[in-house]
């Protein structure tokens, strides 16, 4: 296939009426070609996360267009959109149903798309995961932060997507845990052949997932960049140079 | 001189229906004017103990400790009254997150005259007066108008600096500031802890800083406790931090993703039961 899997043309989404219209995100344009990993990075508010629910369809666009394998998605999104796109969430225990066994939870996606080898496909996702079929008959409640995060990636990928978009994936875990599920995003997107769009306030988990990032601010793309920049200092923008700066650690001056 | 805090043998533990939960297993340590920093994941009592130093430990939370003591007197002996004159004037405590620590009801100064006339004997318009400075401390533009604000009006970084200002307003000598920058952008998390640096060091204070991130708090802190499991597993000096001898240490060093040296697959930290006995 030619061309890039995802583009964004101009895309901006606004948010209220009036006096307290808010531009979230403002004409911007990205493309992410098939088995890439692109980062966006930037700071609460910089409108990184709502690039990731415009995408999804989780918030309107009030302008531009998205395409996927070039042609244009539709509003709402087609059934067959969402086996090629899924997202996982930042928040482990707010994002699985507290009151559905992970079993529930895997199933859904399958039954939505009328799926019928569910069993083979529950207990394959499960493995691809790192969890054993031990987990299958569990509650949210009975695993830890780093373990719901695994089935929330198990959900997205049970599918057989070929982009997910990770919004703050690791932000809500402990840093030995964040280790493990970079790891298995790593592992998961040379076996699959995965497409991931990251999104991170953390520079360095962006530059370690990611060869190609976005740096957002108030909406607006400030720097198009790669992995291998940030780590040799040499961004461009001011911006940038700055949370590098911070993201060192305090420096007493 | 004794130190400014002393505590020896710190146990907190929750009895609760399905059991004991041992939050804090006898922790020691003593700080005098300097910034102490305790480094854990969660779950590893690292904020339980500061609780219990200010004796904010939730029900049905238990403390015991051979000795808990702040400038010689012993908390877990004081009266409730007595306790009442140290908390907020000469101990204060910094939260994680302003959006749930200030009162959304009250205007800021609103808010800081009341925790300094609550231990000072002062006039409101000396209490005003006082918190204009502080405010003014901690590098807000427009002392006068952020007074009259209501913290739904604030950012993140802002509110987080009202904290400072209303916890430092009373002239505390030790200040317990748990995870204070975990809810901030990066480049707020900095200028935040310049401010908190300077005004320890001016004011010489004693400092506990609570925080996961370990490059943070060594590159904050004179010292670091690493805590695992409710035990301090390691004391290090901040500078020493390369020395670390503990595998728990050295794991949770190894295991962030960084900027410099790309390592792939990270390494990952192999619990030994043994460090939790």
């Amino acid at each position: 296939m030619a061309g890039p899997l995802l583009s964004a043309d101009q895309i901006s989404v606004r948010f209220g009426i009036g006096r307290l219209r808010v531009l979230a995100i403002d004409d911007v344009s990205f493309e992410v070609a098939e088995g890439e990993a692109l980062g966006l990075v930037g700071e609460s508010g910089s409108g990184k996360s709502t690039v990731l629910r415009a995408i999804s369809g989780l918030a309107p666009l009030s302008g531009g267009t998205i395409r996927l394998g070039g042609e244009a998605v539709t509003t709402p999104r087609r059934m067959a959109f969402f086996r090629t796109v899924q997202m996982v969430f930042q928040d482990p225990y707010g994002s699985l149903h507290p009151r559905h066994t992970v079993d529930q939870i895997l199933a859904e996606p399958l039954a939505i798309h009328r799926i019928a080898d569910g069993e083979a496909r529950i207990l394959a996702a499960l493995a691809e995961v790192g969890l054993g079929p031990a987990y299958r008959f569990r509650y949210p409640h009975q695993l830890s932060g780093g373990q719901r995060q695994r089935i929330a990636i198990a959900r997205a990928l049970i599918l057989r997507p070929k982009l997910i978009l990770l919004d703050e994936p690791t932000s809500a875990l402990d840093a030995s845990v964040q280790a493990e599920i970079l790891n298995l995003l790593e592992s998961l997107r040379r076996e699959l052949g995965l497409t991931y769009i990251l999104v991170s306030h953390d520079l360095a988990v962006v530059a370690h997932l990611c060869e190609r990032l976005l740096v957002m601010r108030q909406g607006k793309v400030i720097e198009a960049t790669t992995a291998a920049a940030l780590r040799d200092g040499s961004v461009a923008d001011p911006y940038t140079r700055a949370m590098l700066e911070a993201s060192r650690g305090f420096v007493r001056v | 001189m004794s130190p400014l805090l002393e505590v020896e043998d710190l146990r907190v533990r929750f009895l609760l229906s399905r059991g004991v939960v041992e939050a804090v297993r006898g922790v020691s340590f003593a700080l005098g004017r300097e910034r102490l920093g305790i480094v854990g994941e969660s779950g590893s009592g690292k904020s339980q103990t500061g609780r219990a130093i200010l004796g904010l430990t939730p029900r049905p939370g238990e403390v015991t400790a051979k000795r808990l003591a702040f400038d010689g007197t012993d908390l877990l002996a004081a009266s409730p009254r007595d306790l009442r004159r140290l908390r907020g004037s000469r101990m204060t405590m910094v939260m994680q997150d302003p959006k749930y620590s200030l009162n959304p009801v009250m205007t800021v100064g609103d808010q800081i005259i009341e925790s300094y006339r609550a231990h000072k004997r002062a006039s409101r318009k000396e209490a005003l007066e006082k918190s204009l400075d502080m405010l003014a401390a901690v590098r807000l533009a427009n002392p006068a108008r952020v007074v009259s604000l209501y913290p739904h009006e604030l950012s993140g970084g802002m509110g987080q600096r009202v904290m400072i200002a209303m916890m430092l307003v009373t002239d505390p000598e030790l200040l317990i500031a748990d995870e204070p920058t975990s809810a901030l952008d990066v480049t707020v998390r900095a200028e935040v802890l310049r401010i908190l640096d300077q005004l320890v060091a001016e004011r010489g204070m004693g400092l506990l800083f609570i925080s996961h991130d370990l490059e943070l708090v060594s590159s904050f802190c004179d010292r670091v406790l690493v805590m695992y499991a409710g035990k301090v597993v390691e004391t290090l000096k901040a500078s020493e931090l390369d020395r670390a001898q503990h595998p728990y240490t050295r794991g949770l060093m190894g295991c962030l993703p960084k900027l410099a040296g790309d390592v792939h697959p990270l390494p990952v930290l192999d619990r030994d039961p043994a460090w939790a006995l």
